[in-house]
């Protein structure tokens, strides 16, 4: 009998992923035994896991490592993505129990199903083999079907979670397509074995590996809701469950973009000509897109369902340079574009009530006046994703553009500049709401729990901190890029 | 001192931080307004000690680059948290605190019983914070980060009295508009940085290093298109055609803000903005002459609609935008000082008259409102003879109006004076020069006619004012009248550091205190400027008919606001020669009515209407229908199902992949 | 001989699984796939890949689509009523015919430049298609085997919660 020789396998590699998931299953069983109404506490103890995690994240920071004969890898720029995905998962958790009590659909499987996508998303950001990317994926997109329809009792949830599905299948599909395609090209699925092959001539000139990577660059669009892939979101996002809306945001988009970045960074870096070529038109129809769509919305939560399309337009122009600058804003971006777009939505959880979502612009008359705090806050975060200073996501926007500047790309960071001019023009109709309109509610049913009030303060101080002094936060992105 | 740079914006910072949180737990006025003025009276202590020791240093060491923190470092870029102190920017921070000190105060009184009192004052500290770090920015992100501030303060403070639905409308249309100028800012931010960066690897923004680097930037070419955004940028902030229309429409905020923001500090950024970059301005000979052309044309343009309003605010604000055009014509023939010594003494004058108005307002608010009756309380039909009543307004008010029509010796005369003989003798633009000057001349013609019958119309004749209720018109208190005074008093004797060499009676302190600042930018024009020596007798000559057109403009107003009023005896025996038209009263008012007023009005009239109505609102309105019909196109696209989205994919992939593999 | 072979085969399976989707009644649908699943086996074999061909039959032509009768039965979904949308149809239609074309295009301009492992149809007629899959599901993948655990757990639990009758 022939012994199989299985190669290092170094777990301390999947360590933070393999808490994760524990935490994940023991949830499943604690649930059994809570009752409905304390399924809040399922939560914290998914936070308490989303902090071990977190802890040991950054032991490793510093010191690469791969593992499981090069299908994963735990380095700097995993690890700052992944620290992103557990902030966001975190502060989603803190907003869903209050939600999903006030719709009455408060199953205790939304945490483990949330943590379930999150280890999906760190997959995707540490995964070095085309397969293991995928899988990653995967988990995550069953995960989000499954969240985005959560709410049964509401038809608009059950539909955007089917929407999302049927979808999300179509485009794995050429997604999948591409990766076998690149995989005939090279012969192999592991990044770096890519992009050893394709230094030969030969691999690089066949226009399979091409068509291969065109077809990645689609399925990782698609899950980055770039334009012409974008149409699903603004249904989806605006029928999920809002705190699911607030975590589908912002997690999935940044680990779509981790996993984007190393395919075209580290595995086919020969064709950065032609993706960056892609990337610009991809980068200028998003935003353009996404902010002229977005002027019209009335509904907020589809605003900023327009708006995340935008910003993914603003984080592909930093990714069209592709150059150290840009490469660091993104991710300084994702960062803080995670605690402004989850403090958004946070305000707007508070402020809809049961059965009414009160996701109207006109529903917000006043309400600057009537919570002063939550105005205020609301306010900060409205401003950072309208970039305007000293707002994180000011800073964010400036790196982006600068890094396009710097790799020669100036019409590009003019287009930016436009798009987010214009931007403002939608954030600061929800202001004038706010503080211009005579308020015609009392607003009496908001009710701030000390979930919120933790998910709020985090949000405004992950969104004032990095504005202000970005220095630290900068220096780790810089040290986390692909480069 | 120098080292302690940043106490200058923390102050109103603290100020804000505290009226802001606690100011609705504080509810005492005095104690509200007490810390508000107190945040913005220390910076200006400070600014003082800067000030004082940036004279005792020798010119050529008065340059201090103060870094607060690190702030963004990404590879070969570099940008600080710094602040830079040199002459210009001492002159600046001079003027926003110490006019802002005294519109605060004023504010107490102006403001007493406003629901809101606190956040006025939190926003109104704010906004000094924002202007301070404009003023001080040692790099253009600085900068800009205060110049989004002020936009975003003068935004909440028009928008003051939210309730009413104009004051809504104003705000949005300042803040929209001042976006469109950010964003030809940003443009030319990124312009120079990636110039200087793809072709020298400078990778900067900070100004003195731009400025040390100034010499590899070409004449023209890609200067003239970053300064062209740059410059859109400033007549978004400053109010210049074509983005001038929100400032009439922010008189809607209350009086002092007025005075503050869109008169004294944050409509003259712009102007500051190219001073600041006078050395990569002077680079493009092209966009130095649009700025004139530009500059003329909204002094001109702006004086002649002043003529046609009633409302008292909105003559003032007229008048502020084509003060700020005499600025930019300055800046744009290269007298880069005499723009900022307008902008000094325009800051003096005229937040001296935007205060008289509010005093005037506040006392005919308290009378109408004494007698239960709805008269508008700014509109100076309903005026008249309010100078017994209130004479320290009255004085302070006349002695201002005096100033800006540029009668010697007061501030006004020696600023616009110097602008006028720089724009005729500069040789930057050949004989564009003069048409210039020749616009800048009629410009100050009218400023003279429109101000002068807006202080006849409103301080002298009879009381047109509802006689239940005149005998309620009272003077201010002391809170409202002392700033008045002091920024009369400026007013009056604020020229005198920047008398012309010329007239020789003082040194001009004010040039060679800002000689260090534009001298790259004038050693730069030298490269392409003609020189022609001007004769003594003829500066004397331009200097002396600058001061009669002042006075025909004078005396227009005069006859045709006086002479047809019932005239008090001695204005008849002080000018004999009007006597007879005085006495003949009817026809020679038919007459000035067909020669002057109704064209002058309909001019007026025409180019409110016409011109800013029709064209500028059509045009930004036009854009916004275009872009929302755009958008309700796309959002026709998304139907909602999933068979389009997936066609709509699969059209993607089409193109994506025809595009690369058909190739 | 191989190669009509395969052209059979595989216009067979595009042919079914046009017809999954053009059916109107469910279960003709259904029966439908059960032949593309079958062809799909059938293509494994010619690939000699017999282990993955009895999976397919087992699995997917067995287990799965036994579910998905059950549930058409279990359910009673009738034939599929309302209209079908033809503007949408005749475009789809084009786009992926066109999208055909441009695969036909690259694929037959480019080659398999990709450098082969060492399991051929030797390795294999040696040591076993099931033993050999199994080694590589150890070694090299293991870590994308372990994941698929992970996936489908979550997969079942979205199912039950999205299924169960009470909240």
């Amino acid at each position: 009998m022939e012994t199989i020789a299985i190669p290092a396998i170094n777990m301390s590699v999947i360590a933070p992923e393999m808490i994760l998931s524990v935490v994940a299953m023991a949830l499943l069983l604690i649930n059994v035994f809570v009752k409905n109404e304390q399924k809040g506490y399922l939560g914290y103890l998914s936070i308490a896991g989303i902090l071990v995690t977190l802890y040991s994240l950054t032991i490793g920071w510093g010191a690469p490592q791969d593992g499981f004969s090069g299908s994963v890898v735990q380095d700097n720029f995993a690890i700052f993505f992944k620290g992103i995905f557990l902030v966001s998962a975190a502060m989603s958790i803190l907003i869903t129990d209050q939600y999903l009590q006030r719709e009455g659909c408060n199953q205790g499987e939304v945490y483990p199903l949330m943590l379930f996508a999150t280890v999906g998303m760190m997959l995707m950001a540490s995964g070095t083999d085309l397969m293991t990317i995928f899988l990653g994926l995967e988990v995550l997109s069953v995960s989000l079907y499954v969240l985005a329809g959560f709410n049964r009792g509401s038809i608009r949830s059950n539909e955007a979670g089917l929407k999302y599905f049927l979808l999300g299948a179509f485009s794995t599909g050429f997604l999948l397509y591409g990766m076998a395609l690149t995989y005939g090209a090279t012969g192999t699925t592991k990044v770096v074995k890519i992009a050893a092959a394709a230094q030969s001539g030969m691999v690089s000139s066949n226009l399979m590996l091409v068509a291969g990577m065109l077809l990645m660059a689609t399925g990782f669009a698609f899950k980055v809701a770039a334009a012409p892939f974008h149409m699903w979101t603004p249904d989806v996002y605006e029928g999920a469950p809002t705190p699911i809306t607030a975590f589908m945001s912002v997690g999935p988009k940044a680990a779509g973009f981790a996993a984007f970045l190393r395919v075209l960074l580290v595995a086919l870096p020969v064709f950065k000509a032609e993706w960056s070529s892609l990337l610009w038109v991809l980068a200028v129809l998003t935003m353009t897109v996404g902010n002229i769509t977005a002027l019209y919305q009335q509904n907020i939560k589809r605003m900023l369902a327009y708006s995340s399309i935008a910003h993914a337009g603003y984080i592909l122009v930093g990714f069209t340079a592709g150059n150290a600058v840009g490469t660091s804003g993104i991710l300084f971006y994702m960062l803080s574009y995670a605690f402004m777009n989850i403090g958004a939505f946070a305000v707007i959880i508070l402020v809809g009530k049961k059965g009414e979502e009160n996701n109207n612009l006109a529903d917000y008359a006043g309400f600057g006046y009537k919570h002063p705090a939550l105005g205020v806050a609301m306010c900060v975060f409205l401003f950072s994703l309208a970039g305007i200073p000293p707002a994180a996501g000011f800073v964010g926007k400036f790196y982006l553009f600068s890094g396009a500047i710097q790799a020669g790309y100036i019409w590009l960071a003019i287009i930016g500049v436009l798009n987010s001019a214009a931007s403002v023009y939608y954030y600061l109709r929800v202001m004038i709401y706010m503080y211009f309109k005579e308020p015609t509610e009392d607003f009496n049913w908001v009710r701030l729990s000390p979930a919120f009030i933790i998910c709020l303060i985090i949000a405004i101080a992950g969104v004032m901190i990095p504005g202000v002094v970005p220095g630290t936060i900068l220096e780790l992105a810089q040290k986390a890029i692909l480069m | 001192m120098l080292d302690n740079v940043w106490l200058i914006p923390l102050f109103p910072l603290i100020g804000f931080l505290i009226n802001g949180l606690f100011g609705k737990k504080i509810k005492n006025e005095g104690v509200i307004g007490g810390i508000g003025t107190l945040a913005i009276f220390c910076s200006f202590l400070v600014s003082c000690g800067i000030l004082m020791q940036l004279v005792g240093l020798p010119a050529e060491q008065r340059v201090f680059e103060k870094v607060i923190f690190p702030w963004i470092h990404a590879g070969n870029f570099k940008a600080d948290m710094a602040f830079l102190v040199d002459p210009l920017s001492a002159v600046m921070i001079m003027v926003v605190t110490g006019v802002g000190t005294l519109i605060h105060l004023y504010s107490i009184g102006y403001m007493h019983g406003e629901e809101g009192f606190y956040r006025f004052f939190a926003y109104l500290n704010l906004f000094c914070m924002s202007m301070l770090l404009l003023v001080l920015g040692a790099n253009m992100l600085v900068m800009f980060i205060g110049w989004e501030g002020v936009g975003l303060c003068s935004y909440l403070l028009i928008g003051y009295y939210f309730e009413k639905k104009s004051a809504g409308d104003a705000a949005k249309k300042a803040f929209v508009m001042n976006r469109v100028g950010d964003f030809g800012f940003l443009i030319g931010l990124f312009t120079l940085f990636w110039w200087f960066g793809s072709n020298h690897n400078i990778w900067t923004i900070n100004f003195m290093e731009i400025k040390a680097a100034s010499h590899l930037l070409p004449y023209g070419g890609v200067v003239t298109v970053a300064t062209l955004c740059f410059f859109l940028g400033a007549t978004g902030k400053s109010a210049q055609i074509p983005l001038y229309t929100w400032l009439p429409d922010a008189m809607e905020g209350p009086t002092p803000v007025s005075a503050l923001i869109h008169a004294a500090t944050m409509v003259t950024a712009g102007v500051y903005m190219i001073g600041r970059m006078s050395f990569v301005f002077i680079k493009a000979p092209e966009t130095m002459m649009v700025v004139a052309v530009v500059g003329a044309a909204t002094a001109l343009f702006a004086a002649t609609i002043g003529t046609a309003q009633n409302d008292i605010k909105r003559v003032l604000a007229y008048s502020t935008v084509s003060q700020l055009g005499f600025m930019f014509i300055a800046m744009g023939v290269g007298a880069f000082t005499g723009g900022i010594f307008h902008l000094m003494t325009h800051a003096f004058f005229k937040a001296c008259m935007f205060l008289g108005s509010g005093s005037v307002i506040h006392a005919m608010h308290h009378a109408l409102h004494h007698g239960h009756l709805h008269d508008d309380p700014q509109d100076m039909r309903n005026m008249g003879g309010l100078r017994k009543a209130m004479p320290i307004t009255f004085l302070t008010f006349f002695v201002s109006t005096f100033a800006i029509a540029g009668i010697p010796p007061l501030s006004g005369f020696f600023s616009k004076d110097e602008i006028l003989w720089q724009a005729f003798s500069n040789p930057y633009h050949g004989d564009l020069n003069k048409v210039v000057w020749a616009l800048g001349c009629i410009a100050a013609c009218f400023t003279a006619f429109y101000m002068f019958r807006l202080v006849f119309m409103t301080f002298f004749g009879e009381c047109r004012i509802n006689p239940k209720v005149k005998d309620h018109l009272h003077e201010s208190p002391l809170v409202i009248t002392i700033p008045l005074m002091v920024l009369g008093v400026l007013a009056a004797v604020g020229g005198f550091i920047g008398v012309p060499k010329l007239i020789g009676i003082l040194p001009n302190y004010f040039e060679h205190w800002l000689e260090p600042v534009f001298e790259l930018a004038n050693e730069y024009g030298k490269q392409y400027a003609h020189m022609h020596e001007h004769s003594h007798s003829l500066e004397w000559g331009l200097m002396g008919l600058s001061v009669v057109i002042a006075a025909i403009g004078i005396f227009i107003a005069f006859t045709m606001y006086m002479a047809n009023k019932s005239l008090p005896e001695k204005f008849t025996s002080a000018f004999p020669g009007l006597y007879r038209a005085v006495y003949n009263k009817w026809y020679i008012d038919e007459l000035y009515d067909f020669v002057f007023v109704n064209p002058c009005k309909s001019l007026g009239n025409l180019l409110w209407k016409g011109f800013d109505v029709v064209i500028v609102d059509g045009v930004v309105n036009g854009v916004a229908k275009l872009v929302m019909a755009f958008s309700a196109g796309l959002k026709g696209l998304q139907s909602g199902y999933v068979h389009n989205y997936a066609m709509g994919m699969a059209l993607g992939v089409v193109v994506i992949i025809a595009f690369y593999v058909f190739r | 001989m191989e190669t009509l072979f395969f052209s059979i085969v595989a216009a067979i399976a595009i042919l079914m699984s046009i017809l999954v989707i053009r059916c109107k009644n469910p279960i003709n649908s259904a029966l439908s796939l059960i032949m593309t699943f079958f062809c799909l086996a059938t293509l494994y074999v010619m690939l000699e890949a017999p282990f993955m061909a009895a999976i397919q039959v087992i699995v997917y032509a067995g287990a799965i689509m036994v579910l998905i009768v059950f549930v058409i039965m279990l359910l009673n979904i009738r034939t599929e009523s309302g209209r079908r949308t033809q503007h949408a149809l005749f475009l789809g239609a084009a786009t992926g015919l066109f999208l055909l074309f441009q695969t036909w295009y690259f694929l037959s301009r480019s080659s398999l430049t990709g450098a082969k492992g060492a399991i051929d149809s030797a390795a294999i007629a040696k040591v076993g298609h099931t033993e050999l899959i199994g080694q590589s599901l150890f070694t090299e993948f293991l870590l994308p085997f372990e994941i698929t655990s992970i996936l489908l757990l979550a997969a079942i639990v979205g199912a039950v919660v999205l299924a169960k009758k009470k909240v």
